[in-house]
């Protein structure tokens, strides 16, 4: 593993993201009544989350390795461990057991497969 | 003057009575978020200031994967504002119960607001059980004890992380807890079809530079998503035949 990323760069990355958590959070309790969000706008704001967790959760299990290669495998551990905790949230949102499921499984394959 | 203290007071304390249920999935949440940090590659100091200053932990675990890849500023800061998109709804919602406090008040209120405290608040609103007065005092009880349970359990994932071998691929919790925050929201016909679309195109353009891939994933996304939702809207076809 390459040395822990720090450094005043890191700093203002997350000086960066402060900003983003801040300006979202406070959009309209400051901006008052003036601003009014169309229906269309509210729309792709509310689908906006999913989008973007989907497109950085996908590519994280399916593409890896040192080339980042598509690894379509079933047996490949990630896809595992994603789908088990897939599972899992299907009859439980308790999210500690999402977790142990998904890491158990993740574990027992990149181990044993 | 000290009876109104009192009543304010009271008021704060019922907000951190009220969210006590759910500090449990904060807890795990932050806990989840802090491990993700360090054994995604911050050193434990940067993670700490992080999660002391971005107080987002869908965020913070969206940005990580990037940072560690060394992404450009814009391109990470602009991934967090979009995983963040959903405040500026809830901040739209909150409004109308804060307008007559100062912009420094909301400002600070809104900062402090999360998924969780969201949600408890709209549903108090819902069940007519927010206090008639000092509302402002009571949200802040609730967003006061979310806090500090994110911040200690966060903290202590990273003191914690840092004593644990890397080859434990306790990195993949992080993952893990984005696919447990996205899995629910998938039932609709709209999120599913965005979320689709959004991992082809972010897998199709995976190698394009500066991690743009993840742009035209989530864009592509938000229009699949949008265009879904509006043709759920409109009023269905007249049947030809009857199923």
């Amino acid at each position: 593993m390459n040395d822990p990323v720090s450094g005043i760069a890191l700093g203002v990355v997350i000086v960066g993201l402060a900003l983003s958590t801040f300006v979202t959070r406070t959009s309209f309790l400051i901006a008052g009544a003036r601003l009014r969000l169309s229906h269309r706008v509210e729309v792709a704001l509310r689908y906006a989350p999913v989008c973007t967790l989907a497109a950085i959760i996908v590519p994280d299990i399916l593409m890896h390795g040192p080339n980042a290669t598509l690894d379509l495998a079933l047996l490949n551990p990630r896809l595992i461990g994603a789908a088990a905790t897939g599972l899992w949230l299907c009859w439980s949102r308790n999210i500690f057991g999402c977790l142990a499921t998904g890491m158990a499984a993740y574990s027992v394959a990149r181990l044993y497969l | 003057m000290t009876a109104v203290a009192a009543e304010r007071r009271a008021a704060f304390r019922a907000g951190q009575r009220a969210i006590v249920p759910s500090l449990f999935g904060a807890g795990a949440w932050g806990l989840v978020s802090g491990v993700a940090m360090v054994k995604g590659g911050l050193a434990v100091p940067w993670a700490i200031m992080m999660s002391l200053l971005v107080y987002a932990g869908s965020a913070q675990l969206a940005a990580l994967p990037l940072i560690v890849a060394g992404a450009p500023l814009w391109v990470i800061v602009a991934t967090g504002l979009v995983t963040n998109l959903r405040f500026v709804i809830y901040s739209a919602a909150l409004r109308p119960y804060f307008v007559e406090q100062p912009a420094r008040k909301r400002a600070a209120l809104g900062f402090f607001m999360t998924d969780f405290t969201f949600t408890l608040f709209m549903r108090h609103a819902q069940e007519g059980k927010l206090p008639g007065r000092n509302r402002d005092a009571w949200f802040a009880g609730v967003c006061t004890n979310n806090w500090m349970t994110w911040q200690v359990s966060a903290i202590t994932g990273i003191v914690a992380a840092s004593y644990v071998p890397t080859d434990w691929g306790l990195e993949f919790t992080g993952t893990l807890a984005l696919v447990a925050l996205v899995g629910p929201s998938l039932v609709t016909r709209p999120a599913l079809s965005g979320a689709v679309v959004a991992a082809v195109v972010a897998l199709l353009a995976y190698h394009l530079p500066f991690k743009l891939g993840l742009f035209c994933g989530a864009l592509a996304g938000i229009v699949a998503a949008t265009l879904t939702d509006s043709w759920q809207q409109r009023p269905p076809p007249a049947p030809t035949e009857s199923a």
